[in-house]
């Protein structure tokens, strides 16, 4: 293994694209990890909970919540790289450079209310669970609804990822991950009506609003990462089309140079 | 040879490798268009497959409270919307017969009366909503218009997108360009996915009982 990280440091002339992919990786699984596993956030608590069990829901929990977003607020700024890899492939694209700056601003703004607004109202509630059950009420929606707020920062993303796969000649990535960019971008939308309903398939935990949307999206995000890895391999850092991977010719990670040679 | 050079092969250009990308092997075509439209079709048939399972458990949790709301809906507004949706691919079929004969005018025809029939749609569905809203029946009333706002909400905004498709097709049978059949047929998959979803909501939300 330190064979193989020191062979990509000293030779792999795509080792910044490499960082940026494992990041991605590394910070989903982590991101799984603290909102499902610690903190517990996700799948989200129904909305119709009264103000007596909301005070419980963050009791059950405080610890979770404590030490998960500390991590979160620690590898938040982790988005940046991540943000900037994806940008990459645009930039990559035969397409004009405005849909890789619309990507980065837009993402760089979606943290905030999808990540780092949402671990701090939720450690606000954590850290003094003795408060008025009113204004824990108040902690609750505002964490919840911040974090669904996201949902049309994600739909413009995947509909400039979208145009951008569609419109280049670069060959970047195939066109049908531009219409799952779509796919994905439709399945945000259904997610407008958890700002109505507190119940119900449509709420912000119901069957339509949040399962089946995370099940897209997790699809989504498991097809992009595959991609992605696949066209950092193709990578020739020229300008124009992207040249096709030989299978027969790849070289193994942590093999010689000679030996890629 | 650099380390990159030797990952790679030249870029896909010969006749071979376009055919590869269209779906055609040694010729022959797998399905109309890009095959990565039928990777969108089937991936949006699967999700909306998931909205209808949910739709039809919480009706048979729920049936009497479905059935009367269902009774509020014109029956005969929905007939008139299938048909005017299965007549607009009707239209986009034949415009795809059209560039594959090398008839560019009247594929452009086609193609403008498949936007009036997919406009007349619109219309008539804007009128739907307002004509259930003025009613009363509202996207909060119950479960039944809950599930009703959502499932034609959603299916008009594939409409909406629609008609950039189309445009998208009408454009390039309008330019002076090479003009192949594959563009059109894949903005005619999209289209009659449309309608095909329009066709399942149709029986769910106005038909079954």
């Amino acid at each position: 293994m330190i064979r193989k990280i020191a062979w990509h440091r000293r030779y792999d002339e795509k080792r910044e694209l490499w960082i940026g992919w494992w990041t991605l990786v590394v910070f989903y699984n982590l991101y799984g990890l603290l909102f499902f596993v610690i903190a517990r956030t996700q799948p989200p608590p129904p909305p119709s909970l009264e103000p007596s069990e909301i005070v419980q829901w963050f009791a059950d929990r405080r610890s979770g919540l404590l030490y998960g977003y500390a991590i979160i607020s620690i590898v938040g700024g982790a988005t940046a790289i991540m943000n900037a890899t994806l940008a990459y492939t645009m930039r990559r694209m035969s397409v004009s450079r405005a849909f890789a700056y619309s990507y980065l601003v837009i993402y760089a703004l979606a943290t905030l209310p999808g990540m780092l607004i949402m671990g701090v109202v939720c450690t606000v509630g954590a850290m003094r669970p003795d408060r008025d059950p009113a204004l824990m009420s108040w902690l609750y929606d505002f964490a919840f609804l911040s974090f669904e707020g996201t949902m049309g920062v994600f739909l413009i993303g995947s509909l400039i990822w979208m145009g951008a796969v569609l419109l280049d000649r670069n060959r970047v990535f195939p066109k049908w991950f531009g219409y799952l960019n779509l796919c994905n971008a439709l399945t945000e939308v259904v997610v407008a009506p958890a700002w109505i309903y507190k119940r119900g398939v449509f709420a912000w935990d119901g069957v339509i609003a949040w399962w089946i949307n995370m099940a897209v999206f997790v699809t989504y995000t498991t097809v992009f990462l595959t991609l992605l890895r696949k066209m950092i391999m193709r990578e020739d850092s020229g300008t124009g089309p992207l040249p096709e991977l030989d299978p027969d010719r790849a070289p193994e990670p942590g093999g010689t140079l000679e030996a890629a040679r | 040879m650099t380390t990159v050079e030797a990952n790679v092969l030249p870029r896909a250009g010969g006749s071979d490798e376009r055919a590869a990308a269209s779906g055609r092997a040694g010729g022959v075509r797998f399905v109309p268009g890009q095959p990565d439209m039928w990777a969108f079709v089937l991936f949006e048939a699967l999700v909306f497959t998931s909205y209808f399972t949910v739709y039809v458990i919480r009706r048979t949790q729920s049936p009497d409270l479905f059935l009367q709301s269902q009774a509020h809906l014109d029956l005969r507004v929905g007939v008139f919307n299938t048909l005017i949706l299965l007549v607009s691919s009707w239209s986009v079929a034949r415009c795809v017969q059209a560039v594959r004969e090398g008839s560019f005018r009247a594929a452009l025809i086609d193609a403008y009366l498949t936007m009036l029939f997919g406009f007349v749609f619109m219309v008539s569905k804007v009128r739907e909503w307002a004509t259930e809203v003025g009613h009363g029946f509202s996207f909060t009333t119950d479960e039944f218009f809950s599930f009703y706002y959502f499932l034609t909400a959603i299916h008009f905004l594939h409409l909406l997108i629609g008609f950039v498709v189309l445009g998208v097709a009408i454009h390039h049978i309008g330019s002076s360009a090479e003009r192949s059949p594959e563009l059109v047929e894949t903005c005619a998959t999209y289209w009659h996915t449309i309608d095909f979803l329009w066709v399942l909501i149709f029986a769910l939300l106005y038909v079954m009982r």
